[in-house]
């Protein structure tokens, strides 16, 4: 039997008065990638900031497994094994690439844990398959800050795959790429596919066929389809609300 | 080790070498001078520690500063001999004394209301602890309660700007304890195992100047630890930190009480080699000051602002000594402070990084190359 990660039951949250996430319920199975589809303003990063407690929820609940994490802090809720990529790419940009990842292979978030030098052998070796994996081995001593976007998005991906939690949360990973790098990253996301379970906020349609099994369709902050691509294409409703007239891609 | 690492550690060990040497050329006149420097250049490495890599601009150091330096005048004034007037064998300042009620008992327990508070002073050490504890406290709770409600930016330089100037009205004010804005002056010696630190002897300077080695050593060490990476990726990304599960309040509180404390001992060190202690420690200005020094240093650097103080402070002394420029000094260094910011955004320190990379090109373009990317890490601004 299929273990659930991550169960979002009944949430919503009301800015005084603008409810841009209502009622929104649904399942996420261990390994699963699941794409979030919807128009602007459908609500969909800001269910993510519900999920990693940037936003607080006014009403419903949130289990990772077993444990509630409803309006944790955000590092509680980090630590509990929930890992996240920003819409504008966020890394450490004054330290170099190997720096970025060092400070996500942290075990221990603690001040004091951290009063010592170096990082391990073990970190290290890591590191390497990771900046392998991310494409950035040669960039490896450069300073973030010089890093091109898409090698910033890519070195966000690097900081999550470092942390390894156990569900990540992607807003946009191929915002302002080009075919190419957009490419790429479909490849970085399928190779994490199984070891994670995945939710991708995503318009690129054409990184969306690459990547997706399940998709959940947000409309005006609640669900309004789910289902495969196939399905979530055919669905009246969706093409009505979202996509128009010409289907996917 | 990398290239860049042993020529850093290098030229930490010249300066060091430096600083213990300089009794050999210097009348104890210039010694007890350069003395003061560097206690500044201390107080630079504090400022560096929270504004370069904290990126927290504190503009109330020298309320950490003061109060280290009250701390310790408390305890050495009661070593007076100015406290025992009168033939009397237990301590009470003077101007406790002179402002006294009539019929008041000539007490330290009880010749006013606050006077009490001197009791512990009594004991030396106790000064000399206060004058680590008591900043490092206020830091503590200064640091919860700000980086905790996620004030950043400008916001904490605002409340640490209107903290130093509340707690200097309030030094001010409560006279009868402080001798309000005289301070405390006509200060015992501070002893050792019995050995008096006159300010004008050799041992004073290198009291002092051991101090700052210490202080100037450990402070890259715990930059170079983890944690102190940690700290260096929050001031870059706090949010991205907190994502990955750091508590980054913990972080900014941590090194905050550092750095208070670096202020506080430097406090201390100040008072031993001055003799007294005054408001004018939490002056606006002063604090002000603090920040010029390591900028002109470079902030990014703990030795660059550590020089940056101590290059600034002997050219205004020399500036100012100078028949015709007696009244254009000013003037000087603060052409020389607009030069800097415009020019060298990263300070002396990272000018010296610059040349550094630019010699070793002509010798190794490969150690070049290495030292160019090692280079760009300090601060990209």
């Amino acid at each position: 039997m299929v273990q659930v990660a991550l169960t979002i039951d009944g949430l919503g949250v009301d800015f005084e008065g603008f409810k841009a996430v209502n009622n929104v319920s649904m399942t996420i199975e261990d390994g699963e990638l699941r794409v979030l589809l919807g128009a602007n303003g459908a609500g969909k990063t800001t269910l993510m900031d519900l999920i990693s407690g940037k936003t607080k929820s006014t009403t419903g609940r949130v289990f990772l497994h077993d444990t509630e994490i409803t309006n944790w802090e955000e590092h509680k809720i980090a630590r509990a094994g929930i890992g996240r990529k920003f819409q504008i790419p966020s890394v450490f940009r004054d330290l170099t690439v190997r720096r970025n990842l060092e400070v996500a292979s942290c075990k221990n978030p603690g001040v004091f844990a951290n009063l010592r030098f170096g990082f391990g052998s073990q970190a290290k070796a890591e590191i390497d398959g990771v900046l392998e994996l991310i494409g950035l081995t040669e960039e490896a001593d450069q300073i973030a800050a010089y890093l091109s976007h898409g090698q910033t998005q890519w070195l966000e991906l690097g900081l999550l795959i470092t942390q390894n939690p156990k569900i990540i949360l992607l807003d946009e990973p191929t915002a302002g790429m080009t075919q190419a790098e957009t490419h790429k990253t479909s490849l970085i996301v399928n190779n994490l596919k199984g070891r994670h379970t995945i939710v991708v906020v995503e318009h690129d349609m054409a990184f969306v066929r690459e990547i997706a099994e399940r998709i959940t369709v947000l409309h005006l902050g609640q669900v309004l389809a789910e289902g495969d691509v196939g399905e979530i294409e055919n669905d009246p409703r969706v093409r009505e609300a979202y996509l128009g007239s010409k289907g996917i891609g | 080790m990398s290239l860049q690492r042993r020529i850093d550690w290098g030229i930490y060990a010249v300066f060091i070498v430096l600083l213990m040497v300089a009794p050999l050329v210097m009348d104890p006149f210039w010694l007890n001078r350069v003395a003061k420097y560097l206690v500044y250049g201390m107080l630079g490495i504090a400022v560096a520690l929270s504004w370069g890599y904290a990126g927290v601009l504190n503009l109330g150091q020298g309320l950490f500063f003061g109060a280290g330096a009250y701390m310790v005048a408390m305890s050495l004034k009661l070593a007076s001999p100015t406290s025992l007037q009168q033939g009397s064998d237990r301590p009470v300042p003077d101007f406790m004394l002179w402002n006294a009620e009539p019929g008041a008992p000539t007490e330290l327990c009880c010749i006013n209301k606050g006077s009490f508070l001197w009791l512990p002073f009594q004991n030396q050490w106790f000064g000399v602890a206060m004058a680590l504890i008591m900043p490092m406290a206020i830091a503590g709770i200064i640091g919860t309660i700000v980086f905790r409600k996620r004030i950043a930016g400008v916001f904490v330089s605002i409340i640490t700007l209107a903290l130093v100037l509340l707690v200097r009205l309030v030094v001010i004010d409560a006279q009868p304890v402080t001798n309000g804005f005289n301070g405390l002056t006509d200060l015992g010696w501070f002893k050792i195992a019995g050995f008096e630190f006159d300010p004008y002897v050799v041992p004073t300077y290198y009291l002092v100047a051991v101090s700052l080695s210490i202080v100037l050593v450990g402070a890259r060490l715990l930059v170079e630890t983890r944690a102190g990476i940690i700290l260096q990726a929050v001031r870059d990304d706090e949010n991205r930190a907190r994502y990955l599960g750091f508590d980054v309040p913990n972080y900014q509180t941590f090194f905050l009480v550092v750095s208070a404390a670096i202020a506080g001992f430097a406090g201390m060190l100040y008072v031993i080699v001055s003799e007294f202690a005054s408001p004018t420690f939490m002056d606006l200005s002063f604090s002000i000051t603090m920040v010029v020094w390591a900028a002109v240093g470079g902030r990014a650097s703990i030795l660059g602002a550590c020089i940056g103080a101590i290059l600034i402070n002997t050219i205004s002394a020399t500036v100012s000594e100078t028949e015709g420029f007696a009244e254009a000094w000013k003037a000087i260094i603060g052409l020389i402070f607009v030069l800097v910011v415009l020019y060298l955004p990263r300070g002396l320190g990272g000018l010296a990084h610059d040349l550094v990379a630019r010699v070793a090109a002509r010798f190794s373009p490969a150690a070049a190359r290495e030292l160019r990317a090692a280079n760009t890490s300090q601060l990209a601004e």
